[in-house]
């Protein structure tokens, strides 16, 4: 397919684009997946598509497909849906081509080249890692590793390609004896050094240690969110209120604060595309502007929102390389890169005389994406006390309100997980409100 | 070793067009054309799954996910899996477009979104965001059993979400419909009443109460109780988590797990989101009963479970070229013959919660969480105020037993469902329901 980019490209200029951008992706995938204790399948899953923007007069129109033989239909589309539209003055321009960085462990030879045998023995480390904890079932679970390249062209000289791997283990268990608890972990990496042993040992004993809770009494208290649980809440409130495009539509509560303090002064949060090794990490983002780092939150003062190129030309700024696609089915929109969470690291555990430990939460999508208040069932979550992880505790609802939380964080751990693109420690939060 | 005893391929073709406006103005046009296929093979006990994309070569894709399979089983032997032997489906009774979104032009479905849009502006809204979408889809189906079976659907919807602003306080108000139907979809429906109603959602919310959280008596509305029956009881009855080891409703076909007043039902033949004349394995759908007179009666079934635990197939579905997952279709509580004033009188104080923000479950311990959108205290058999951020969580179980009223008004709402990582057109719905106790979460 991706010799048919210039042509593409070429066609929509023809048929009367201004401007007009290629992305061609392609994914090769293979993963085994776990049930009841057993690998019970394996997939190899090669997929490939191009989406194509055409702009006339400001206005634009995206078009995409799957197929090779479609490609002038998807050219032809989308040059005509631009011609439907009213000219948007807002409009600035695609990418120029720009001066591009290098950035380090994205790809992993070995990933490339790993077969449906070196799978199925990582994943059957994953089981035995689960069963060397007595009692304890796997229920599901996945091993799978991905190859994929893309390709971004545009008429104003942009040409990228890009290739990475990726790697990633989860797995579910539960309890087979006396109360039945369940748990999960995970590990994603763009390399392949996950501990798949280690995946299902800590998740089976985090089930066994979380069996028998008790009933707690409605209060304030310290909370120590892991950073399972801390990324889920974060990424359903915090992130959507960074998003240029959701502050130019009204739609984020850090409009206007941008210079103001809005957490405590010892916490720095960084939107970096270059971090060695980030799940989104490249040398670009999805519309061929040069990956960057930038500071979001610094010593508590807010500093940036996350701007693709066209929310940038909106506020007359440049753009933070955060063009990025769910697909090639879709137009770029702003989306977060690596989002690291910085905060000075202790024993956080042991500095804390009392509280509640929660591991994961469910629920945080339902969180109140503008005002940043939601309310979530903690699952797996454990009272703290003198500074020592106390009693499980059986069913928890944790309510509260992100920007009032990023002023209310009082302690780290050194524990830093990279969940998905987000980089976070545990984090203890004061006087967050807990129903039991 | 093995050899490969069955194989069957999906082929799809598709186009989907989307219009996305966002306070008054074009956000995006978008189409796509897609067509590939997903193959896979069983060889004794293992699954072999592959997808192609494009101008797919359809022996080659069989052969690679066969490949796969005996590969699996070669390194990993199980125990042989069993398929439960399946008809060739009779397709009939189809739902079809009476206007084919295809023939509408685009600029008619522009200013109709604009309409739209429109109508959800009001004091107090500070922005709206308005989604149109269509999609037409062939699906041919063949098994090395010798079915081969095909059929073509369209889906037409739209949602509208309007946002309110004051004091620095935001609330959301959000609407949508999607059916197995074409653009008649925009006369059954008052999309203008819809999206007016999003508006008054947004701006009533404003001055809502914080609700105060514990355990209460509960009215839920028929969407509420709608994802209840969907979230906490639909999935624990899917088999394959029955199967796993992760369903709270494990080892109880025939018990008596809820009140006698709850039947819970799932029917792909029904005209709504979830329809489709045949599952994601080539079986006929059909409607299963999962709660009788609040005795579980029936799981949601493969064939490969259904042939395990005994039951009747034809709830596996696939996204797109993905693999096939157990799933739901149309979930529904049935009426009862209650009304919702019956409902008042019995509560007397508590909390009558309405509208759905999504929810989550864990069907392992049978714990589930789900937010509403908007929240009234009853007070002495009345509705009074209105109150923002409720949440409603606990055992599935308990739940289901502390149902005491069930009403006669049920109706059904479109969505979309997540599981493996795989989204499916689906329904839910419920009459009004009343619950004696139930966990509410405040801020």
């Amino acid at each position: 397919m991706f010799e048919h980019a210039q042509k593409a490209i070429e066609l929509a200029e023809k048929l009367g684009a201004d401007e007009a951008e290629v992305y061609i992706s392609y994914n090769h995938s293979i993963s085994a997946d776990i049930r009841k204790n057993t690998i019970e399948s394996a997939k190899e899953n090669v997929s490939q598509g191009i989406g194509i923007r055409s702009i006339i007069n400001g206005a634009v129109g995206f078009a995409s497909t799957n197929n090779v033989s479609r490609i002038e239909d998807v050219v032809n589309i989308s040059v005509s849906s631009a011609k439907v539209r009213e000219s948007d003055p807002e409009w600035t321009s695609l990418p120029s081509n720009a001066k591009y960085p290098e950035v380090s462990g994205t790809y992993d030879k070995r990933i490339s080249a790993i077969g449906l045998d070196d799978c199925i023995g990582l994943t059957g480390k994953m089981i035995e890692g689960a069963l060397s904890v007595p009692d304890v079932n796997t229920t599901s679970g996945s091993f799978s590793t991905s190859y994929n390249k893309h390709l971004i062209m545009n008429t104003n000289g942009v040409e990228i390609v890009d290739e990475g791997t990726g790697v990633s283990g989860f797995v579910d268990v539960i309890t087979t004896k006396g109360d039945i608890s369940t748990a999960y972990d995970f590990e994603v990496s763009r390399s392949l050094d996950i501990d798949v042993f280690g995946i299902g040992a800590s998740a089976s004993s985090l089930a066994i240690r979380s069996q028998n809770g008790i009933s707690i009494e409605p209060k304030k208290t310290n909370v120590i969110l892991h950073p399972f649980a801390f990324s889920d809440i974060f990424e359903n409130t915090f992130e959507p209120s960074i998003d240029a495009d959701n502050m130019q539509k009204e739609r984020s509560s850090l409009i206007g604060k941008k210079g103001e303090t809005i957490a405590t002064s010892d916490l720095n949060i960084i939107d970096d595309g270059l971090l060695e090794g980030g799940i989104e990490t490249s040398i670009s983002d999805e519309e061929g502007t040069p990956s960057q780092r930038t500071p979001i939150i610094e010593k508590g003062i807010f500093k940036s929102f996350l701007y693709d190129n066209y929310t940038a030309g909106k506020d007359n700024t440049s753009s933070t390389g955060n063009g990025m696609r769910h697909s090639y089915v879709s137009s770029p929109s702003v989306g977060p890169r690596n989002l690291i969470v910085e905060y000075p690291s202790s024993d956080v555990i042991a500095d804390t005389d009392e509280g509640v430990f929660i591991n994961t939460v469910i629920g945080a999508h339902t969180a109140n994406a503008i005002s940043g208040d939601f309310s979530v069932e903690a699952r797996n979550a454990f009272t703290i006390k003198d500074g020592q992880i106390d009693k499980p505790i059986k069913s928890l609802m944790l309510s509260g309100n992100i920007f009032e939380m990023l002023n209310k964080i009082t302690g780290a751990g050194s524990d830093v997980r990279k969940v998905g693109g987000t980089v976070v420690p545990s984090l203890r939060i004061s006087e967050m409100s807990i129903v039991g | 070793m093995s050899e490969v005893g069955f194989y069957d391929v999906r082929m799809i073709d598709a186009t989907s067009t989307s219009i996305v406006l966002d306070n008054g103005n074009i956000e995006e046009i978008s189409v796509n054309y897609s067509k590939g296929c997903g193959a896979r093979a069983l060889c004794g006990g293992s699954w072999g799954f592959t997808t192609a994309e494009g101008e797919f070569d359809l022996k080659a894709a069989i052969d690679s996910a066969s490949e796969l399979a005996a590969q699996m089983n070669s390194i990993s032997p199980k125990d042989e899996v069993k398929l439960k032997p399946v008809e060739k489906p009779v397709i009939k009774n189809i739902p079809t477009a009476k206007i084919d979104p295809a023939d509408v032009p685009i600029e008619e479905k522009v200013q109709l979104l604009k309409d739209i849009e429109d109508h959800a502006k009001m004091d107090g809204v500070s922005s709206t965001s308005a989604v149109y979408s269509e999609a037409s889809v062939n699906v041919h189906y063949i098994s090395s059993e010798g079915i081969d079976c095909e059929y073509s659907l369209i889906r037409t919807g739209f949602a509208i979400s309007a946002v309110a602003t004051e004091n620095g306080s935001y609330q959301v108000g959000r609407e949508s419909r999607f059916g197995v139907c074409g653009f008649e979809l925009f006369e059954e429906n008052d999309a203008l009443a819809l999206a007016r109603s999003a508006g008054e959602t947004a701006v009533e919310l404003l001055g809502a109460e914080q609700a105060k959280g514990g355990t209460l008596p509960v009215i839920l509305d028929p969407e509420l109780a709608g994802v209840f029956a969907h979230e906490a009881v639909g999935h624990a009855s899917e088999a394959d988590l029955v199967l796993e080891g992760s369903s709270i409703l494990a080892d109880r076909l025939g018990e008596q797990i809820a009140s006698p007043l709850v039947n819970i039902i799932d029917d792909p033949t029904l005209h709504e989101y979830g329809y489709y004349p045949f599952d994601s394995e080539g079986v006929m759908s059909s409607k299963t009963t999962i709660i009788k007179d609040g005795v579980l009666n029936s799981y949601l079934h493969s064939r490969e479970t259904a042939q395990a635990l005994g039951g009747t197939p034809g709830n596996s579905r696939a996204q797109g070229y993905s693999e096939p997952v157990v799933r739901m279709s149309n979930t529904y509580i049935d009426n009862g013959d209650s009304n919702f004033d019956e409902m008042l009188e019995e509560i007397g104080n508590g909390m009558y919660l309405t509208g759905s923000r999504g929810g989550q479950v864990n069907t392992g311990e049978g714990i589930f969480q789900f937010n509403a959108e908007k929240g009234y205290l009853i007070e002495n058999g009345e509705v009074t105020r209105l109150l923002r951020d409720v949440s409603l969580s606990g055992k599935t179980l308990e739940i289901l037993n502390n149902v005491t009223l069930v009403g006669n008004d049920l109706k059904m709402h479109s969505g979309r469902c997540g599981k493996g990582g795989q989204l499916a057109p689906v329904s839910d719905g419920s009459p009004h329901i009343s619950i004696s106790k139930a966990l509410v979460g405040g801020v």
